[in-house]
């Protein structure tokens, strides 16, 4: 239950930050999800020195199985998969494939998991083994369970690709297991796109675009229902040989979502760019650099947290908006409205589930 | 495609070396300032681009009758042309005949026979044309075929929708848009990869194609769901249609790669028609949507029957 209840303005201990990895740290195993997705590519046509091109792959290193890729290289593979692949169809295709058994023990523990609550367990504790690029929060709102996708590595105008993927991934996993596909509700920030018909065939009916959170939510009574026992797939893959390359991580999150966790549990000390430097062991400078490494900066990250905070208080907890205006560091209401039209596009009465 | 046309490669090699080499032997090479160089340009420029034509020619085409012509052609008109060059830097004797033969022979013969062949190939193209018919109607693109089927998407099929909505607006026919879901398809994924599931797609696809009228469309929409239009087409004739394409693929035997296994498999089919009181509002959108629906009504059918029958 621990990995679900998100730790929010209950204490008031401060929050040190934890080890995080970075956009060039090499920790991604090639040959597990980044290896199957230049099989799909190459096997959809794409040659393979415009597919690598500038990521500093070579298709001889990941056959072998202690290569191991940075964030970065990975960003680089997928753009170049966009750029050469026009209709958009691997995303969803590599989601169908990523929690297939057959990769690492998380994979075949998601597989044999009793029930959602379970594989949403691993999901969260095993996040830097199963799907690093994205970080994911899951949290209850009312009757629905929610799981938040953040980027955590400065994905930039790859989030789109790696939340179809994990979208797919995590539909295709509890269709396959539940008696019944669950109704799952997906939210995401960007516009319809034009190739609306892989999200009709790959993620069904129930998709919201332009949508303030990139989430995915289904009603809690989901969680504890029991799945399919074990199939067939994942007994043939539990007694494979563990993976060498799946030892502990020194970290779980990405630099980007850690900083997020940081600026949200520490949202009542009111942090500015000097504090979370210095509680993050370095100058402002240095920390800086780092978020501009990532693409983002302070005041980006900082909007973010306080906008999640803004909307789950509003949402959830019914807070006023002079509570809010309060705990969020604001002079007063109308400064928060104005920040939170700024955020949303939306004032914050006219705020509703989701959006 | 160019492995087999080597020797016609090797023709035309020889023929404009040997060109070349009879030139330099009879005459004398013209000295710098006599060169005319936008002469040089414009002819060097012609036979070049002959070149690269016949060079697109040979590497997409198969070998045959028609290809034979057109690269003859080709060649006369790229020799035409380099003769036609190298007189820029040669002066040749005046008792010399056989250059003039060579620039003024080669061009006609070549363009006739480029003629020929391009008329073949007009013929040729009819007959792809008719093979085609259920995959396209009357607009190619190549850049929509979908890699794996070679049938149009998604793009596609809304355009042709939009268009062949404009015409049933004058007629008092309606249009049916059936789409076609493949129950259970992620099992072929998981269990034997997704080449296999590719190759399941292609053949349900060709097995479609073969129990369709002539004028129906067939795309693929998405993933493991097809798209299927059929044009005048009434509620009858489209749920006729869709039981026997469902039959059809029931007692389809499908052959995995490795083993020999046979594999059934079930489709969903959901329909949409256009009604006839408010056509005018029926938008290639609205349609595709009722479609949509359609098809998820019909997977939960299938689905409590499954069970029950379980």
């Amino acid at each position: 239950m621990d990995t679900l209840t998100i730790a929010m303005n209950s204490s008031e201990a401060h929050y040190r930050p934890q080890p995080y990895g970075e956009i060039d740290t090499q920790f991604i195993p090639a040959h597990q999800w980044p290896l199957a997705l230049i099989e799909l590519a190459l096997s959809r046509g794409i040659e393979e020195h415009k597919l690598l091109r500038g990521t500093g792959i070579f298709r001889e290193d990941i056959g072998t199985h202690c290569f191991q890729l940075t964030p970065q290289q990975c960003f680089q593979l997928i753009s170049n998969l966009q750029k050469y692949f026009y209709n958009h169809e691997l995303g969803f295709l590599l989601g169908h494939e990523l929690f297939t058994p057959r990769h690492t023990p998380a994979t075949i523990a998601l597989n044999s998991a009793e029930n959602l609550h379970a594989v949403l367990d691993i999901l969260v504790d095993h996040q830097a083994q199963i799907m690093p690029l994205l970080d994911a929060r899951c949290r209850y709102e009312q009757e629905y369970l929610v799981i938040y996708w953040q980027d955590a590595y400065g994905a930039d105008a790859n989030m789109v690709f790696l939340l179809e993927m994990m979208c797919t991934a995590l539909n295709s996993l509890t269709r396959s297991h539940c008696t019944e596909p669950l109704p799952w509700q997906f939210h995401f920030t960007h516009n319809k796109p034009s190739y609306i018909e892989q999200y009709d065939v790959h993620l069904g009916n129930r998709v919201h675009f332009s949508s303030h959170m990139n989430a995915m939510s289904v009603a809690r009574d989901y969680l504890y229902s029991p799945w399919k026992s074990c199939t067939a797939d994942s007994l043939l893959f539990r007694n494979s040989v563990a993976d060498p390359t799946s030892t502990a991580f020194t970290f779980q999150r990405g630099f980007l979502a850690e900083t997020y966790t940081y600026l949200q549990n520490n949202i009542q000390r009111n942090p500015n760019l000097e504090q979370t430097a210095a509680d993050f062991g370095m100058s402002s400078a240095s920390f800086k650099r780092k978020l501009k490494k990532h693409h983002s900066h302070f005041q980006a990250q900082y909007d973010l947290a306080r906008r999640d905070l803004a909307i789950m208080w509003l949402n959830q907890k019914g807070a006023t908006n002079e509570q809010v205006a309060k705990k969020l560091h604001f002079y007063d209401v109308a400064n928060l409205r104005r920040a939170f039209k700024k955020w949303t596009g939306k004032l914050p009465h006219a705020m509703d589930e989701l959006g | 495609m160019l492995k087999y046309h080597k020797w016609k490669l090797f023709f035309v090699a020889m023929g404009a070396n040997l060109v070349l080499i009879a030139s330099l032997a009879v005459a004398d090479v013209k000295p710098f300032a006599e060169i005319n160089w936008l002469d040089v340009i414009s002819e060097g420029g012609a036979a070049t681009l002959a070149l690269i034509w016949l060079g697109l020619i040979l590497h997409s085409r198969p070998a045959g009758r028609v290809t034979q012509y057109l690269s003859m052609g080709l060649s006369g008109i790229f020799l035409a042309g380099f003769q036609d060059f190298l007189d820029e830097f040669i002066r040749f004797p005046a008792t010399a005949h056989w250059d003039h033969w060579i620039e003024s022979g080669c061009m006609p013969i070549g363009l006739v026979l480029l003629t020929l062949g391009i008329y073949h190939w007009h013929k040729e193209q009819l007959r792809i044309n008719e093979q085609l018919r259920k995959r396209e109607r009357l607009f190619r693109e190549h850049r929509s075929l979908d890699f794996t089927t070679n049938l149009s998407g998604a793009d596609y099929l809304r355009k042709q929708l939009a268009q062949a909505l404009n015409e049933h607006r004058e007629s008092s026919n309606t249009l049916a848009l059936l789409f076609i879901d493949v129950d259970n398809f992620n099992h072929i994924n998981r269990r034997y990869g997704h080449q296999q599931g590719d190759h399941l797609l292609q053949s349900l696809s060709e097995l479609i194609l073969l129990s369709i009228r002539r004028n129906d469309l067939l795309c693929r929409y998405a993933g493991d769901r097809f798209a299927l239009i059929l044009p005048n087409t009434g509620r009858v004739v489209a749920e006729k249609i869709s039981s026997e394409i469902s039959l059809l693929v029931q007692h389809f035997a499908y052959k995995t790669f490795t083993q020999d296994e046979s594999l059934y498999y079930s489709v969903s089919i959901g329909t949409a028609l256009t009604c006839n009181d408010n056509i005018a509002q029926d938008t290639a959108e609205k349609l595709i949507e009722r479609a949509n629906l359609a098809l998820l009504k019909a997977k939960e059918v299938h689905r409590t029957a499954v069970q029950q029958a379980a």
